[in-house]
């Protein structure tokens, strides 16, 4: 069984690698990892370590929030490193080791489902350098050519001379060879390991209650801190009195911290509890009577704006819509969504002198470690960034507006560790949310049903522009159109435009960004059009997909599901279907819904077929398991997920009014995995895609009436209970 | 010596220092921002941004120094600061002062005009960086010689944009 190396077991393996004398190993890479002694394994490499007792120490240098990659990205280490899996350990990297390295690991934030695809490259690389280093050691050893030997399962094994040495007793010897600079990878059809169902290494100690998440930080003497936030967004403290709770019990300190205010304390609940009764006369600014219908209002007019910006403009859209026998016109709408992660926002610091240390739940490291740099005001090598493991990140935990709150605490507090902790209520309240979206949807069809034009209009805040601070050319944000002006359907006169529509709502990167909201409002307008054209939902997409490189996986993963789904056959009585197809994080999706609608407005979801191409399947159990995980995160936004605004702040506070997915309604889900291979799709993020168009398709197709808006709650609709 | 003179040697080392913070260019240029297909996403060339200031002058990569952070976790806000090797005199000073975005827009993010009543040719600022990027501290002499430094600074990627 493999134990996976979090914290704690970095730190155990640490303690017996310095406590053995006979440790010989081989690192492979540029730069010497920090906790290695020289003295005894001479190290090349970063990535991969391999001791006298052949254990292989596989580095992984990305964060580990329940997506799987810390398994995957290994496992393609492994797979050209010709690994016994059996026998390979994972350790974090870490953020300042990276620094203190130039960048030897690379990137290491886990967003935009980029983590395999971006790095399988140079991982590949490692795992198969590291195998020619361990060949041409036996070779020597043995005075016989190194084509002759054949690495497998941690062994070099010379077959004419019937000769073997493992990995363990070639290390030593291999480290002292120069890396090769160039190295043959495999070809994916010799690939053992990438393309098996390998459990996740990280299961058994999280089922046993072994793992350290961020919010499980302990450390002698902590102190912990509750924050708040003024409740209208980027409001400030005017004044405060913390006079009822100063002298309480377990109370350190109640400190003012101009944009926001912190209770420390012996323990976390009496820092929560005392931060209700500090008196904090809040200075709103201009934005404490905004409301949900005001911003309505606000992108309604962005609909009528001159000025909108151009995505995309194929042919003459507004012509074509002019000439059309028949137009069809929609408007589509998604609101806010807060992240609602598991674990809340939580950061562990301690500054002592300029030394500071940080325990955070970040998907972003390395952003992590320079915030704390800057809040602290040091140098960015005097911080360390540990990692643990993450409650759940869904793009809520890259940018690093709570590391920033827990470094400023631990300034206050210098000498003494302090764990900042949110609130759900603080979570829900303060989040990046998913930004809500107007959407417009007018086509053109001749008298033989083809869609001839397709205008699709924006109204919508911009992400990049207003978290990220990015230009944005030609006034487009690429995530408030995408899947719009990359649509692969054959439509002649496309015209998608883009009214940057901002408010003083925080907006951020919600799992599957764009692609959460945006493929709701396309496959469900192509399905309106399939309609008014009298065919067939599958066939008119079809019909529509031009015979392209990049058209051929919609065009192949839509039949695969469909095939699945049993598209076509009969269902029974009151039984209907949906369908929708995406692209997205570089994979491509489709999903069949099966669904009834009774009296009562109640949905049973009868079947979820839902498929990916991702390219190469690294790991298709986890793929299992991030598409299960995507349809209960996705099913939950569809039926419930809303954030309203009402006096400049978020209505909702906790789980009784921003609900989530029950066991007890949850549907099973059949995934459908159909690699085709030749590129590195992404997993995490794109099921989400096409889950809300096929869901709802199947649901208009039930009460006959179109659905246009989410969540469902709204239109008075509810899942049946198991 | 010419600008092209110049831009060889100091292209090479830029690689090599782009690579040892694993700045391989097709990296850089498979970021976000790129992805995005934004204009910005586009890297100059060391030529394409110092070319038309210099205008064939004297260029040596010496005399100026960047201090500014490795890592920034977002690009909004980054503290930068240049020094040059002056003795800002009458006979000898910096004139002009220049940053240089490799991505941004707008190449040239600010001008400092200066002197010998400035004492020393140092500045201190915050600059906005439209992602991870080399930044060109530029230096015209009161000779009409040129001066430069740069320094590669990461922009983390915090973004679950599609970069697909």
């Amino acid at each position: 069984m493999n134990t996976p190396l979090t914290h704690a077991g970095a730190e155990r393996r640490h303690f017996l690698k310095v406590s053995s004398t006979a440790t010989a190993g081989l690192s492979l890479g540029f730069f010497v990892p920090e906790r290695a002694n020289a003295a005894e394994t001479p190290q090349l490499n970063v990535w991969v370590e391999i001791e006298a007792n052949d254990i292989i120490i596989i580095r992984y240098a990305r964060a580990e929030m329940g997506q799987g990659s810390m398994t995957s990205a290994p496992m393609i280490i492994a797979e050209e490193l010709d690994a016994d899996w059996k026998k390979v350990r994972v350790e974090y990297a870490t953020a300042h080791e990276n620094l203190r390295t130039k960048r030897a690991y690379g990137d290491m934030a886990s967003v935009g489902s980029r983590t395999i695809r971006n790095s399988q490259e140079y991982l590949r690389k490692a795992g198969a350098t590291a195998r020619e280093m361990l060949v041409a050691a036996a070779a020597q050893q043995w005075g016989v050519p190194a084509s002759e030997c054949k690495a497998s399962l941690n062994k070099v094994t010379h077959a004419a001379s019937k000769r073997s040495l493992s990995y363990g007793q070639l290390a030593a010897a291999a480290a002292k060879l120069e890396a090769p600079k160039e190295v043959k990878l495999k070809d994916p059809k010799d690939w053992t390991i990438i393309g098996k169902p390998i459990p996740r290494i990280d299961i058994p100690d999280i089922v046993t209650g072994r793992i350290k998440y961020g919010i499980d930080t302990q450390l002698p003497g902590m102190l912990h801190a509750a924050v708040a936030a003024c409740p209208v967004f980027n409001g400030k403290v005017k004044s405060m009195d913390a006079s009822k709770v100063e002298n309480r019990r377990g109370i350190v300190k109640v400190l003012n911290m101009g944009e926001f205010v912190a209770v420390v304390a012996d323990n976390w609940w009496r820092a929560k509890e005392a931060l209700r009764e500090v008196s904090v006369d809040w200075d709103v600014g201009e934005h404490g009577t905004l409301s949900s219908a005001a911003i309505m209002t606000h992108f309604k007019a962005g609909m009528e704006q001159a000025d909108l910006a151009v995505a995309r403009n194929d042919g003459n859209a507004p012509e074509a819509l002019g000439k059309a026998v028949k137009v069809i016109e929609a408007d589509y709408f998604t609101p806010y969504l807060a992240h609602a992660t598991m674990e809340p926002m939580v950061c562990t610091a301690w500054l002592q002198g300029d030394q500071l240390e940080v325990w955070s739940s970040t998907q972003n490291p390395e952003g992590t470690l320079a915030v704390s740099a800057a809040t602290a005001g040091i140098p960015q090598a005097n911080v360390k960034v540990h990692p643990v493991q993450l409650g759940g990140g869904l793009g809520r935990k890259s940018p690093q507006d709570f590391t920033r709150q827990a470094v400023m605490i631990a300034k206050a507090m210098a000498g003494k560790p302090v764990k900042m902790l949110w609130t759900r209520e603080e979570e829900i309240q303060h989040g990046l949310y998913r930004p809500a979206s107007l959407m417009r949807f007018k086509a053109g069809m001749d008298a033989s049903g083809k869609v001839d034009a397709l205008h699709i209009r924006v109204s919508a805040p911009s992400i990049l522009a207003t978290l990220l601070k990015l230009p944005l050319p030609k006034g487009i944000d690429g995530q408030a159109v995408a899947s719009f002006n990359d649509h692969p359907y054959d439509i002649p006169n496309t015209l998608v435009d883009y009214a940057q529509r901002n408010t003083n709502v925080p907006v951020g990167f919600w799992r599957s960004v764009g692609h959460s909201q945006n493929p709701f409002g396309r496959e469900c307008f192509i399905d309106e059009l399939a309609l008014a054209a009298g065919k067939d939902p599958v066939a008119f997409r079809l019909d529509m997909l031009p015979n392209n490189e990049k058209s051929k996986r919609d065009r192949s993963i839509l039949e695969a599901v469909t095939k699945a789904a049993g598209w076509g056959s009969k269902l029974p009585a009151g039984v209907f279907r949906g369908v929708a197809e995406t692209e997205g994080y570089g994979s491509w999706t489709a999903c069949v819904c099966e669904v009834s609608v009774n009296a009562k407005n109640e949905v049973k979801i009868h079947r979820v077929v839902i498929g990916i191409d991702p390219g190469y399947a690294v790991n298709p159990d986890n793929i299992v398991a991030q598409f299960q995980g995507s349809v209960v995160h996705g099913l939950t936004a569809i039926f419930w997920g809303e954030n309203t605004i009402k006096e400049g702040r978020v209505e909702q506070s906790n789980f009784h009014d921003y609900r989530m997915m029950r066991l007890n309604e949850m549907p099973k889900v059949e995934v459908v995995i159909a690699p085709t291979g030749g590129f590195w799709g992404g997993v995490g993020e794109p099921a989400q895609a096409p889950l809300a168009p096929a869901l709802v398709n199947a649901i208009s197709a039930a009460m006959g009436k179109r659905i246009r808006s989410l969540p469902l709650k709204n239109h008075g609709l509810s899942l049946v209970k198991a | 010596m010419s600008v092209s003179d110049a831009y060889a040697p100091s292209r090479r080392r830029w690689l090599q220092h782009s690579a040892s913070l694993g700045l391989a260019w097709a990296t850089v240029q498979a970021s976000s921002a790129y992805a995005q297909k934004m204009e910005s996403g586009e890297l100059k060339t060391l030529a394409q941004m110092i070319s038309p200031i210099t205008q064939g002058a004297k260029l040596l990569q010496q005399d100026v120094s960047i201090s500014a952070p490795v890592l920034a976790d977002n690009g909004s806000l980054v503290q930068l600061g240049v020094h040059v090797q002056s003795p800002m005199t009458v006979q000898d000073h910096v004139t002009h002062l220049y940053l240089l975005s490799q991505r941004n827009p707008v190449t040239r993010m600010a001008v400092f005009h200066m002197g010998p009543w400035n004492g020393r040719a140092e500045i201190n600022t915050r600059v906005r960086l439209a992602g991870t990027q080399a930044v060109v501290a530029l230096a015209r002499l009161s000779s009409g010689e040129f001066r430069y430094a740069q320094a590669d600074i990461i922009v983390t990627e915090s973004a679950c944009v599609d970069a697909s």
